[in-house]
């Protein structure tokens, strides 16, 4: 089991690499490591566990996707493949080589951002990510985790009704012919949340001893509107008459002052912790790999970095220390696959 | 235990109460069924017990319920969540966390009982419902019987003394249907636990209630022990329906039951069924060596079955056989990766869904899913439109279609205001509108009273008469024995059993019907079919050879 928190660090490493590069054959590379990380979290499950969306599927969509808008909609670069009548507005003028190369850009770097967050949603669970709010927002917490689960609930609801709908003959060629898919859609949704709303009702969901009459912490309200005040005078007066370090000094205040508010307002909101996972000396080896991925492409990677294939389409360059680096974002497989044979052995 | 006291409920805006009059006692350690028609407030009375109704409905409640010594109204449902625990009918809709132990945890955390405490409670909670090898499983990857006892188990983390149940079977197959009300009869007997559940599946959970609550509506309900109240209710299970045939007192509720009566009569040798009907004719449905991958596994493995005009052939297997997605698969809604579906001599994979479905209606699971028009009739007309059709081109107009579907006077109705069995009723006239000449219906009876089931048998026995091929995905198989000619097993993706309803039904221990169980080796699946070799020709009881 790795550490929740290994995974949120090796998704900021990956979001690091991500949005810092680029260069396609580098977005390859970190797509095909990342990739390799969701197969081995589909294996050792051994379950039908499965994203709704494959990201396999959506690189397939995204890809093409993006270097037909882009060529599309974007008429710079010297390479010309064809022209359209420029009497056809937005799509009119010449549809360039260059234009087709940087939209697939686009699209392989929102592929690879997909994938990222594919090996969070499967590699965490709902439990972690509430666990990880300040216990005064637990509620919250809990609503945003309803509403995580409610994607894969609702895609499959769009897949019924639109399968529904066409055994009724509707033909799904434009637009308006997705249109009274909306209201089963809109209202198979609300029964769900209000299903879902009374069974969280009936299990005593943000219950406590105090009555409902019960006063307020009157600490907690002055606290948070206290730090309030602090954060917007700091903040106006760096900006309105230039005073950093009062400023700085009033938002740290500021700063300050809020969490001891949420400390405190989390001790009136009891709730208990079932099985901590323990930190173990493999998130540790992750965590160290995922930040050694980010170092070595701000250092050596220099112009091949940021690649653009304007103005002229030239070779993306390759380092090969980088690349090496980048497989540091692969140490969870091993990881995985040492889980596997270790739940293997046992099963034996 | 549990005591309404002239409870009257009325839902907001409602000009009648929903319950009306309602006085009954449970006694601690009970189990109280609740049983009526759809729409009698069976499941209000169950929000009732933990104050949901009225405090999450909403309207007016009069009289006075008291449970565990508490009164829900003045408790509220949080309060109230200590004492009762509350299982709704589709377990997936009251999850919030994505794993088995972290579901049950969750009240646990809420409610801040430590850690070691929790560890127990927890782990007891495994124990009592079987889940600990699933302890770490997604739920998402749990069969329907296996994520209804999560959801009891959850229900029960914080030791509630009441556990109330809205139609804990309606979605399970035989087997996982028996798996959870056992589990629910060890925490009755282990624990104590008081239950009360509502229920349609009279058949699976009558041996086990100690209390019947029959709402009438506007009669005045019938409370009682089981043996009091049967008398009195249509929709008996068909043991007891033998037994009122037969004359037997006290009727019996289960086979256990049954069996010192049946030891005590003459009974003859059946006819047993032969193993498959000869066909004549052209078929109008047929599957050739089908696999289907659905989800990256073969739903569907090789299976070839032909559907004739003027047949109903039940489609019977546990949850997760592959029966949905055969059914998708001949109406082109998935592709085969092997094999061919063929539509007449036409090839499916060829043809446009809309196309197919123009003479293959097809019911699916959830009825919902089709109906967002503002009137009923409106729905017919929508259909017609999709498919190029005027309700001249037809042989009957969609007006009279909604009469022989009992619907006439709700054509101007909005169809989501219906009861269940209504908008089944509203979904079948919106795909048969187009006069199909073949029907596939997905679980058609979840969810429907005695006398909605009823309609429906009806509907189609006539359909049936009228050359339909009909093909009925279903758990209920007292409903398969009463309607199908020809009854199919699916396992694991394929068809394993193939044959009369006598043949399939009477020889697979799982899907035996309560005449099957009473009376095995004879081949008699209905009332109707013990009747006719257990009685006399002046109907008295044949006497003992």
């Amino acid at each position: 089991m790795i550490h929740a928190t290994a995974w949120y660090i090796w998704l900021l490493a990956a979001l690091s690499v991500l949005l810092g590069t680029r260069n396609p054959l580098y977005l390859i590379v970190l797509l095909a490591e990342m990739a390799l990380v969701v197969e081995a979290l589909y294996a050792p499950t051994g379950e039908k566990l499965r994203a709704p969306v494959a990201p396999g599927r959506f690189a397939l969509f995204v890809v093409p996707a993006g270097a037909l808008f882009n060529v599309l909609t974007t008429h710079t670069g010297a390479t010309v493949l064809l022209r359209l009548p420029e009497a056809i507005p937005l799509l009119g003028g010449p549809l360039t080589l260059e234009g087709l190369v940087y939209g697939a850009i686009n699209g392989l770097s929102l592929a690879a951002l997909f994938t990222a967050f594919t090996v969070l949603n499967l590699a965490v669970p709902i439990r972690d990510l509430i666990r990880l709010a300040p216990r005064a927002f637990y509620p919250l917490a809990v609503v945003v985790s309803v509403a995580v689960t409610f994607v894969p609930t609702t895609l499959r609801q769009i897949q019924e009704v639109r399968e529904a709908q066409a055994v009724r003959g509707r033909r799904m060629r434009g637009l308006r012919d997705w249109l009274p898919l909306f209201m089963p859609l809109l209202i198979g949704g609300l029964e769900h949340a209000l299903q879902l709303a009374e069974a969280l009702t009936a299990r005593g969901f943000a219950s406590s001893d105090a009555p409902f009459d019960a006063p307020r912490d009157q600490g907690v309200r002055y606290g948070l509107l206290g730090a309030l005040l602090l954060l917007l005078t700091g903040g106006l007066l760096r900006l309105a008459w230039n005073l950093q370090v009062w400023g700085w000094l009033l938002m740290l205040l500021g700063a300050v002052l809020f969490g001891w508010a949420l400390r405190r307002a989390g001790r009136s909101a009891p709730r208990s912790t079932y099985r901590r996972i323990p930190w173990t000396r493999a998130d540790t080896l992750i965590t160290l790999g995922a930040a050694l991925t980010v170092i070595p492409l701000w250092l050596r990677a220099g112009a091949a970095r940021l690649y653009s294939p304007y103005p002229a389409l030239t070779l993306p360059l390759f380092d090969p220390w980088v690349g090496l680096a980048f497989l540091g974002l692969t140490l969870p497989v091993f990881q995985l696959y040492r889980a596997r044979v270790a739940a293997a052995g046992a099963a034996l | 235990m549990i005591a309404f006291d002239r409870v009257t409920y009325t839902y907001p805006g409602a000009t009648q109460p929903v319950l009306r009059d309602v006085s009954f006692t449970v006694a601690q350690g009970e189990v109280a069924l609740v049983v009526g028609p759809s729409g009698v407030g069976k499941s209000t009375l169950l929000r009732c017990l933990n104050g949901l109704a009225p405090h999450f409905s909403g309207g007016t409640l009069t009289g006075k319920v008291l449970v565990a010594g508490l009164d829900p109204v003045r408790e509220s449902p949080r309060g109230m969540s200590r004492h009762v625990g509350f299982v709704f009918q589709d377990p997936e809709a009251q999850f919030v966390m994505d794993r088995v132990e972290d579901e049950l945890a969750f009240a646990l955390e809420n409610a801040a009982i430590p850690l070691p405490e929790m560890d127990v409670r927890v782990e007891t909670l495994l124990h009592w419902l079987d889940l600990a090898p699933l302890r770490a499983r997604a739920l998402t990857t749990l069969s329907g019987g296996e994520k209804q006892r999560v959801a009891i188990a959850a229900a029960l983390a914080s030791h509630p003394a009441v556990l109330a149940l809205d139609e804990p079977t309606s979605q399970l197959d035989p087997q996982s249907a028996k798996e959870v009300l056992a589990a629910l009869a060890r925490l009755n007997v282990e624990l104590g636990l008081t239950i009360v559940l509502a229920e349609h599946r009279l058949e699976r959970v009558l041996p086990f209630a100690d209390r019947l609550v029959y709402l009438r509506g506007l009669e005045a309900p019938v409370v009682g022990y089981p043996e009091e109240v049967l008398p009195h209710l249509e929709l008996a299970p068909p043991v007891a329906v033998l037994g009122k045939a037969l004359g037997w007192s006290p009727l019996p509720l289960s086979i256990e039951e049954a069996l010192p009566f049946v030891q005590k009569m003459a009974v003859g040798e059946g006819e047993i069924s032969p193993a498959i009907l000869p066909h004549g004719g052209f078929p109008y449905l047929t599957t050739e060596d089908l696999t289907v991958v659905y989800n990256g596994l073969p739903a569907v493995r090789g299976v070839s079955v032909a559907l004739y005009p003027g047949e109903v052939v039940a489609l019977l297997g546990r949850n997760g056989a592959g029966k949905t997605t055969l059914l998708r698969a001949l109406v082109g809604l998935v592709h085969p990766q092997e094999g061919k579906v063929r539509l007449g001599v036409r090839n499916v994979a060829r043809l446009d869904v809309a196309e197919v479905c123009r003479q293959v209606g097809y019911l699916p699971q959830d009825p919902n899913a089709l109906l967002f028009a503002d009137t009923v009739l409106d729905e017919l007309y929508i259909t017609l439109r999709n498919h190029g059709l005027a309700p001249e081109d037809l042989t009957l107009a969609p007006e009279t279609l909604l009469a022989r579907l009992g619907l006439a006077d709700k054509a101007q109705t909005y169809p989501r205001d219906l009861s269940v069995g209504e908008r089944q009723r509203v979904a079948l006239a919106a795909i048969l509108v187009t006069q199909p000449g073949a029907l596939l219906l997905d679980e058609p009876t979840r969810g429907l009273d005695y006398e909605a089931k009823q309609a429906l048998l009806a509907l189609l026995h006539e359909w049936r008469s009228a050359g339909m091929a009909i093909l009925l995905v279903t758990h209920d198989v007292e409903l398969a024995a009463q309607v199908a000619d020809r009854a199919l097993l699916m396992e694991a993706g394929q068809i394993v059993r193939e044959g009369t309803p006598g043949a399939v039904l009477a020889t697979t221990p799982l899907f035996h019907t309560q005449m099957a169980r009473l009376f095995p080796g004879k081949g008699w699946l209905t009332v109707q079919e013990v009747l006719r070799y257990v009685t006399s020709p002046n109907g008295g009881i044949a006497p003992r050879a």
